[in-house]
């Protein structure tokens, strides 16, 4: 079907020249006006020499093809080491990134619970909590007495359920990238992983999101949530169905089958 | 698809012109070119010249700095050095030299024979590349402070109202600000053909679901400077009327703002940082797969990760400016906004390391700056996060500690995977191998000197030493520091030679290359190397993201287990 | 050999890509607007922080007639692409003249308006910061205009002397939407200097 020619476009200087004459322009600017002259006038030129390249047609040169076609194939497959050539198959199931997502927000709900215990043992009020943490949003909150936190404010829950809800999916979804990497214990991972995760981002960002938090923060009670969130999260982990990746298809059928043991013989390579 | 007959009487009538000189004859061919391979060529030859000048400012800094009370180079000079080192660095090499990257391996990786505008391509380049030489004309034409040759000598972040006529005299600042519009228009026109590109110039089967990443992460990446440049086209825009007109924008004595170049700049300067790291990554997602012997992990959710980059950079611009006092609202949100990058950084790192993982990894010299970009890129990320927090960043902004970390990005990261892909994609660019022996060296040299210099320059920042100061006292305790951070660049610089010398000896005499050394996967390894001038002589047709693992295992094609 | 493989059973399905002109024009129309928001911002950032006259309120009048003319003109140059996609050459070239005179309107107007400015006024670009801003962000998008009216001019030479076809109307297209681009940051332009800015 192909002859020996092709069509590319062809070589062409005007677009150098244009560039030269704006560059001279520009250097006339910063040393003598003639300089600009000549720019201009080179400027004109390239933009007038360009447009006829492409207008009304665009201008094309006839290229001979020389080389003959290049095969394609892989010396490993041909050197004798068989299995390097095999295709890898490594993880043949996995989690979805969005079940990071979702136990993120289940875990987000649950990390309310022992706030609210905290809140009522501490402050005989079920808002305290989320006033204290929507205190970060209000700079006129800052030195709000115990009080005040306690009452309920429509802007604090509005507050709290953006910062609370946007952490949680965050941290849920980077939870949801790390879970390829070990997706056999979620519960353990999360219960572990997403606590760290999560006490370590505040606990450096906490004095300048909200000073406030900072000094009122009772780092057990604090610790309690974390662990319900991680809990939780990695409970809800546990449920989504693990995916096959595309790769679970390469293996053999009596494998896919299970009739081989759970390990892929190429899997201990 | 051309048709035969009336093409030939064209070819004959052009043949038989006077032979000229051998040597103009290249010199033509290369001046006139429209083809995206040479045009590459071209914008990675000058990036690299560039980064030699820029190295050796570097390096005088490094020598001025080393010992306390050294009168090597004159406080003027220095301001100079640094100016001139920082914007040489960003607009004359990391922009050229990734976009000549792009420029060569695209059309290759798509399948097309060119880019989607040819001659603006070239126009691109070589308004870029004037714009270098304008920027080093002004050592001598740039009539400065004291009437004599001078270089701009503002910072290149060129904070007003330093840059105003009153404290700038002369023209050395409009060198810098005429040089780095130049350079702005060259990467807008790239940007665009780039995105272009990949989008209108795929070939039958190329799907934007099979695009491979690194495509990916330019179209990405030149979105972003899209979007990015204009902003300080805008910027240099008024400073040019504020210098040359008589305009207020950054004159605080007529109301006008200088924190407000602060914010137009830094719109720019930070995504900027993105724009140069994304192709980093993109290079990352090509090799490291390569040499693990394994696909990539998680195709859609490192495009999707890009993405998120590219729109939460946008956000983030005034955590250089905590120190200005922008009010408690604007530093939280722009510490929280820094700290999320973190999560779809974080979600690449995690694939590239899945990525690693169960692999058979070949160490080539290539996977080497690959793995030490994945770790060198961490750690810089993580004294990210630790600036992010303002009230941190209050103590450390200014400081060596800030110079430290974005060198650990731009060279720990960026520069080490642009080594990498000189590497990986020599042989395809030349048709001739790089020395793995050389190669190593080269390696072990730059990580030693690497890390000599930019550990241990986080040291002297903590303790205080302020950036851009030209010598200090020897009473200060940073001398030590000093001597590690400066014996370092001995190291790095020898590296760089024996890079230099690999790729010069490599191509007159490097072992021959082949079509396809690393037994890769994506389509510029199906043509010859270094590839002819039209590509493919058949416009490739594919199935899947690894179009040559399909041909190559015909029996097992990926093209099974995509959807 | 390999092309064998690349070509081998692949069933042959229309293979459309998006177009390069259009394309490049929008990522071209991005990087415009980019540079227009900043002049936007640094317009509004900087309304009453003059600190001497004249202000907006004293000098600016609502520039309603060129508006009117810059706004139609989007309409005509549309017209004339759909009627060389038709080739209905001679409706083209009557509509490309109907915009450029529309469009040179505009400009006259604002040379007019700037005169009055400068001189009865007068407010320069150095006066204070309403002119520095003023005259910065409405000198772009004019000098933007200027750059269309010249294409559109070509546009129509060739098109009355017959060299644009209806092949061309593509390109045409691409042009035209710049010029929808132009009037549109003139709706901007118009609501923050001459509404919000007043």
């Amino acid at each position: 079907m192909h002859d020996d020619h092709l069509k590319l476009p062809s070589p062409t200087a005007w677009p150098m020249v244009m560039a030269l004459g704006i560059t001279l322009i520009f250097a006339g600017m910063v040393t003598n006006i003639a300089l600009a002259i000549l720019g201009t006038v080179l400027g004109v030129a390239g933009a007038v020499g360009w447009f006829f390249q492409v207008l009304p047609h665009e201008a094309h040169e006839e290229v001979v093809v020389r080389a003959a076609a290049v095969p394609v194939s892989s010396p490993r497959a041909v050197s004798g080491k068989v299995d390097v050539g095999v295709r890898k198959i490594i993880p043949v199931e996995t989690f979805q990134i969005t079940s990071g997502v979702k136990g993120g927000i289940a875990g987000g709900i649950a990390m309310t619970v022992p706030a609210a215990i905290f809140s009522l043992l501490r402050y005989h009020s079920i808002w305290y909590a989320m006033n204290l943490l929507a205190a970060g949003g209000f700079l006129s909150w800052a030195g709000a007495s115990n009080a005040f936190l306690s009452e309920f404010h429509l802007q604090g829950l509005l507050a709290a359920l953006v910062i609370h809800g946007t952490t949680s999916l965050l941290v849920g979804l980077l939870y949801g990238a790390m879970l390829p990497m070990f997706p056999k214990f979620p519960i353990l991972t999360a219960g572990l992983v997403a606590p760290l995760l999560f006490t370590g981002i505040l606990y450096s960002a906490i004095g300048v999101v909200s000073p406030i938090l900072n000094q009122r923060i009772e780092w057990f009670w604090f610790f309690i949530s974390q662990i319900a969130f991680g809990l939780v999260c990695g409970f809800v982990v546990n449920l989504q169905v693990k995916v096959r990746t595309p790769q679970f298809r390469a293996l053999p059928f009596s494998v896919r089958a299970g009739l081989h043991g759970d390990t892929p013989p190429d899997f201990k390579q | 698809m051309a048709t035969q007959t009336p093409e030939i009487e064209i070819l004959n009538q052009s043949t038989p012109t006077e032979p000229r000189h051998p040597w103009l004859e290249v010199l033509h061919g290369w001046v006139t070119t429209v083809d995206h391979k040479k045009i590459g060529l071209m914008y990675i030859g000058y990036a690299l010249l560039f980064l030699v000048i820029a190295g050796v400012e570097a390096l005088l800094m490094r020598v001025q700095l080393a010992i306390p009370n050294n009168t090597f180079v004159s406080p003027q000079v220095f301001n100079r050095l640094f100016t001139m080192h920082g914007t040489t660095m960003v607009f004359f090499v990391g922009m050229p030299i990734l976009f000549g990257f792009g420029n060569y391996l695209i059309p290759l990786m798509i399948g097309a024979r060119d880019m989607a505008f040819p001659r603006l391509n070239a126009f691109s380049f070589w308004i870029s590349a004037f714009g270098g030489l304008l920027l080093y004309f002004s050592f001598l034409g740039g009539d400065g402070l004291y009437g004599a040759g001078n270089a701009p000598d503002v910072g290149w972040f060129a904070y007003a109202p330093l840059t105003s006529r009153v404290f700038s005299p002369g023209h050395s600042t409009d060198y810098w600000t005429l040089a780095v519009l130049l350079s702005g228009v060259g990467s807008v026109g790239t940007a665009l053909n780039i995105i272009a590109t990949a989008i209108c110039m795929r070939c039958p089967g190329m799907k934007m679901s099979r695009l491979p990443l690194l495509v990916w992460l330019y179209i990405v990446t030149s979105g972003l400077a899209l979007i990015i440049v204009s902003p300080l086209t805008a910027a240099q825009i008024m400073l040019m009327l504020d210098r040359y007109a008589g305009a207020h924008f950054f004159d605080t004595q007529a109301g006008g703002s200088a924190v407000l170049w602060m914010h137009f700049f830094w719109i720019f300067g930070h995504p900027e940082v993105y724009v140069l790291v994304l192709p980093a990554f993109a290079f990352a997602n090509e090799i490291i797969p390569v040499f693990s012997r394994k696909a990539i992990f998680g195709y859609p959710a490192m495009v999707a990760a890009s993405v998120g980059i590219g729109f939460i950079s946008l956000s983030v611009w005034a955590h250089h400016m905590f120190t200005v006092g922008l009010g408690a609202g604007a530093n939280t949100f722009f510490t929280l906004a820094t700290m999320v990058i973190a999560v779809p950084t974080g979600i690449k790192i995690f694939n590239w390391l899945a990525t690693l993982w169960g692999g058979r990894i070949h160490f080539t010299v290539a996977m080497m700056f690959a793995v030490g970009f994945l770790f060198q890129f961490l750690i810089a990320g993580l004294t990210g996060i630790m600036l992010s927090v303002s009230p941190l960043d209050w103590q450390l902004s200014g400081s060596y500690f800030v110079v430290a970390h974005f060198h650990y990005v731009l060279v720990g990261a960026i520069l080490f995977m642009i080594f990498s892909a000189f590497y990986y994609w020599y042989p395809k660019m030349s048709g001739r191998m790089l020395s793995e022996k050389i190669g190593k060296w080269h390696f072990w040299l730059f990580l030693i000197g690497f890390h000599l210099t930019f550990d241990f320059m986080h040291v002297p920042g903590i303790l205080g030493m302020p950036r851009r100061v030209y010598t200090y006292e020897a009473d200060r305790g940073w001398m030590i520091w000093n001597v590690i951070v400066s014996s370092g660049a001995i190291f790095q610089t020898i590296g760089t030679l024996l890079f230099v010398y690999n790729m010069i000896r490599a191509y007159f005499k490097g072992p021959i290359a082949g079509a396809d050394p690393w037994d890769a996967w994506t389509l510029e390894w199906a043509t010859s190397s270094p590839p002819p001038d039209y590509n493919f002589e058949t416009i490739p047709t594919i199935r899947s993201r690894r179009p040559l693992w399909d041909l190559k295992h015909p029996e097992d094609p990926d093209s099974n287990y995509e959807f | 050999m390999s092309e064998a493989v690349f070509i081998s059973d692949v069933p042959v399905e229309p293979w459309v890509l998006p177009s390069r002109g259009v394309v490049g024009m929008a990522c071209l129309i991005c990087a415009e607007a980019a540079i227009f928001i900043i002049f936007v911002v640094a317009y509004i950032y900087y309304i009453g922080k003059s600190i001497s006259g004249p202000t907006p309120h004293d000098v600016l009048e609502l520039p309603v007639l060129t508006t009117i003319c810059l706004l139609s003109s989007s309409f005509t140059v549309h017209l004339a692409v759909v009627n060389l996609e038709r080739s209905k050459r001679a409706l083209c070239s009557l509509w490309l003249a109907g915009t450029v005179l529309l469009g040179a309107i505009f400009l006259a107007g604002t040379a007019m308006e700037w005169n009055d400015l400068i001189y009865r006024h007068g407010l320069t670009i150095r006066t204070n910061l309403f002119g520095t801003t003023f005259y910065s962000l409405v000198g772009l998008h004019a000098s933007h205009v200027v750059i269309g009216l010249l294409m559109l001019s070509l546009a129509l030479i060739f098109s009355l002397n017959g060299s644009m076809t209806h092949m061309h109307a593509a390109k045409l297209n691409v042009l035209s939407l710049y010029w929808h681009f132009v009037d549109a940051v003139w709706v901007v332009v118009f609501l923050v200097v001459y509404v919000l800015g007043r």
